[in-house]
């Protein structure tokens, strides 16, 4: 199979390009394109099928019902298109693992990179999630990618398989990927992407992300790094893929570093550094390296976090006596005071619509974590499970909250729903601290003592699955935006 | 009189010698480990910039101030401490302290960054009430520098403290 031989998006499916919904699309990134040369339709007239408790038909909302009747006719003339698509629905909480295969990538040159080691960058991917069941595949180079033997899949057992292909040309590599529905057999989603090849786990992630939307509805967060705080001798900010790969370190700033938070826009990384020899808030460059201080107010500058938006940080400050929550503009001038009493209160967190924040105070007398409105207002309590409870995240679904708690001596991510209601908790080996939440509320990093230093470590939202990443030691992770 | 003659010769000396030896740059001392006895106190001198040597032993004299786990409120042990302290102090009026607040490895570590600076204040605050004329200031460090790096209630016992730290 050559790329050459296709003369355009319609000739590598079989189906037809006027389908609606069909969208080409280029990547806004430099270091690699992406395109869809295939969008699957809607499930304007999707039937309300049930396959088993994960495999379920999406239920029609009221709006789509409006547009089915508007669509109807083209849904009858591509008959294929008119049954329900692949899906794994989030709110069912008795949903099964789906199982999919992926089977090595087929290389259409030699040499060169493994087409095993691109497919097991997306097998961990999609096993990391915690939505996936990755069935073992044997690699199969006779069949091409845009016709899968769908016997084969479904003897296997498989719901959903992924179909690949990638040609080297120089420094370049150019990879086409398919998502297959398998009961339905038929197309689910496809990309072919363009980049370096040293970008080629980026570019493997980026099609995951895609993999998650089309099948959860909700795209996944792969392309994310985590930045933390380095604990070997130099303590200094790294960041790494959130896979653990690439890991690079940020900052040398050759004294105590920490609680870093990234940006929602990526470019810069706040964090508490002591390079005046006192904790001040700084704010690093992600590109160029440079440094500079945010706030340097006598006492503490702990904890920064930037707003949803990016257009303010909340941070604890100590200027003004005891340890408070104060929103402070990226520059650093002081918008308001937000939290007053006479507890230390700190680690501030942001509801995804920006409109809370959820803190750490031990007003009551030991930590205890509290929300309050952006807007002020009475703060209100939402732990009340054990006697020490701290470093709260809010979830990006914003029904809830991830944190640490004290059990038995020793410290375990745990989660509560924002309204005080379903406490679980998640670690239960070494101790175990500052949960973060991934983008798309599928994952949480967290550090870990349980394999003696302390390290980061990413989990599915289950806790099901618990992997350590870091390589080095450090803590205090943070997610950056999608790359 | 000469008695007087005598002390302001001495003084003036004094001062030539602690600028020859030290008094121009002014570096903060390395802080000898913990435990380790100073030589004693000397006269002190209450203006003007102390003698490198007379800076260590200030530094060498300080008692550490321990807390209770979880806790920033002084113990009547910890009140004791810096009342010595204080009496050293009150004699080196000339000297700034940086007062470090420090936590044991058994909190989360931004709440224990808060804590930090809760122990650093409350001796702050202490050493005002007992009429210390030093330029006082705080840092936390919450339980990034342990003193002892075990993890045993020996080790968490002593790192729960506020270090004084003496400079020019």
């Amino acid at each position: 199979m050559s790329f050459a031989a296709h003369s355009g998006p319609s000739d590598w499916t079989g189906l037809p390009q006027t389908a609606p919904g069909f969208r080409p699309s280029t990547h806004k990134s430099a270091s690699s394109v992406e395109k869809d040369y295939f969008q699957p339709r809607r499930d304007h007239c999707g039937h309300r099928a049930t396959r088993g408790a994960w495999w379920s038909r999406r239920s029609k909302r009221p709006f789509t019902l409006l547009l089915s009747c508007v669509l109807l006719a083209l849904c009858v003339s591509v008959p294929e298109s008119a049954l329900g698509k692949l899906i794994i629905d989030l709110r069912n909480p008795n949903r099964g693992k789906m199982p999919i295969a992926i089977p090595d990538f087929v290389s259409g040159s030699s040499g060169g990179i493994s087409g095993n080691a691109l497919a097991d960058v997306l097998r961990n991917d999609l096993y990391l999630s915690g939505l996936f069941h990755v069935v073992q595949a044997p690699s199969d180079n006779s069949t091409p990618i845009d016709r899968p033997d769908f016997d084969r899949w479904a003897q296997a057992g498989v719901h959903a398989v992924v179909l690949a292909h990638f040609e080297t040309r120089g420094d370049q590599l150019v990879l086409e990927a398919r998502l297959y529905d398998v009961p339905m057999r038929r197309l689910e989603m496809g990309k072919r992407l363009t980049g370096r090849v040293v970008d080629h786990r980026l570019m493997i992630h980026r099609f995951g992300e895609r993999v998650m939307e089309a099948i959860t509805g909700v795209q996944g967060c792969f392309s994310c790094k985590i930045a933390f705080a380095g604990q070997t001798e130099s303590r200094e900010i790294f960041a790494m893929d959130y896979d653990g790969k690439n890991l690079g370190q940020l900052t040398r700033a050759r004294t105590i570093v920490l609680s870093p938070d990234w940006s929602p826009d990526g470019r810069s990384i706040i964090f508490t550094g002591y390079g005046n020899g006192r904790p001040d808030l700084w704010s690093l460059d992600v590109a160029t390296g440079r440094l500079q201080v945010v706030s340097s107010r006598p006492g503490l500058n702990a904890s920064g976090r930037y707003s949803p938006r990016g257009d303010a940080i909340a941070v604890s400050l100590t200027f003004n006596g005891i340890p408070k929550i104060f929103l402070i503009t990226p520059h650093g001038d002081i918008i308001k005071r937000l939290t007053d009493g006479r507890g230390n209160d700190i680690s501030p967190t942001w509801s995804p619509d920006g409109a809370s924040i959820a803190y750490v105070s031990d007003q009551a007398g030991s930590p205890q974590i509290y929300a309050i409105g952006v807007q002020g207002g009475e703060a209100t309590r939402l732990t009340l499970d054990t006697n020490y409870n701290t470093d709260p995240d809010w979830s990006p679904q914003g029904d809830t909250l991830a944190f640490t708690a004290r059990m038995n001596g020793r410290f375990q991510i745990c989660t509560i729903r924002t309204d005080g209601t379903d406490f679980r908790v998640l670690t239960t080996q070494g101790s175990n601290q500052e949960p973060a939440w991934s983008p798309d509320g599928r994952m949480i990093a967290f550090s870990s003592t349980r394999r003696g230093r302390r390290e980061i470590f990413v989990m599915d939202a289950s806790g099901e699955i618990q992997v350590p990443v870091s390589g080095i030691a450090g803590k205090a992770p943070a997610w950056s935006p999608r790359n | 009189m000469p008695l007087r003659y005598l002390t302001q010769g001495l003084i003036i000396a004094l001062a030539v010698a602690a600028v020859v030896l030290g008094g121009c740059t002014r570096k903060q001392v390395k802080l000898p480990g913990p435990g380790v006895p100073g030589p004693g106190l000397n006269a002190p001198r209450t203006s003007g910039p102390l003698l490198e040597q007379e800076l260590q032993t200030v530094q060498a004299n300080l008692k550490p101030v321990n807390f209770d786990y979880d806790r920033f409120t002084l113990t009547p042990e910890a009140q004791a401490a810096l009342q010595y302290n204080a009496e050293i102090l009150k004699r080196a009026p000339q000297v700034a302290v940086l007062i470090e607040g420090h936590c044991d490895e058994r909190g989360t570590d931004e709440y224990n960054l808060a804590l930090g600076e809760r122990r650093a204040r409350a001796v702050a605050d202490y050493l005002t009430s007992l009429g210390v004329p030093n330029r006082l200031s705080t840092v936390s460090y919450g339980s990034e520098l342990p003193l002892d790096p075990g993890h045993n209630e020996a080790a968490w016992a002593q790192n729960r403290r506020a270090q004084l730290r003496v400079s020019q």
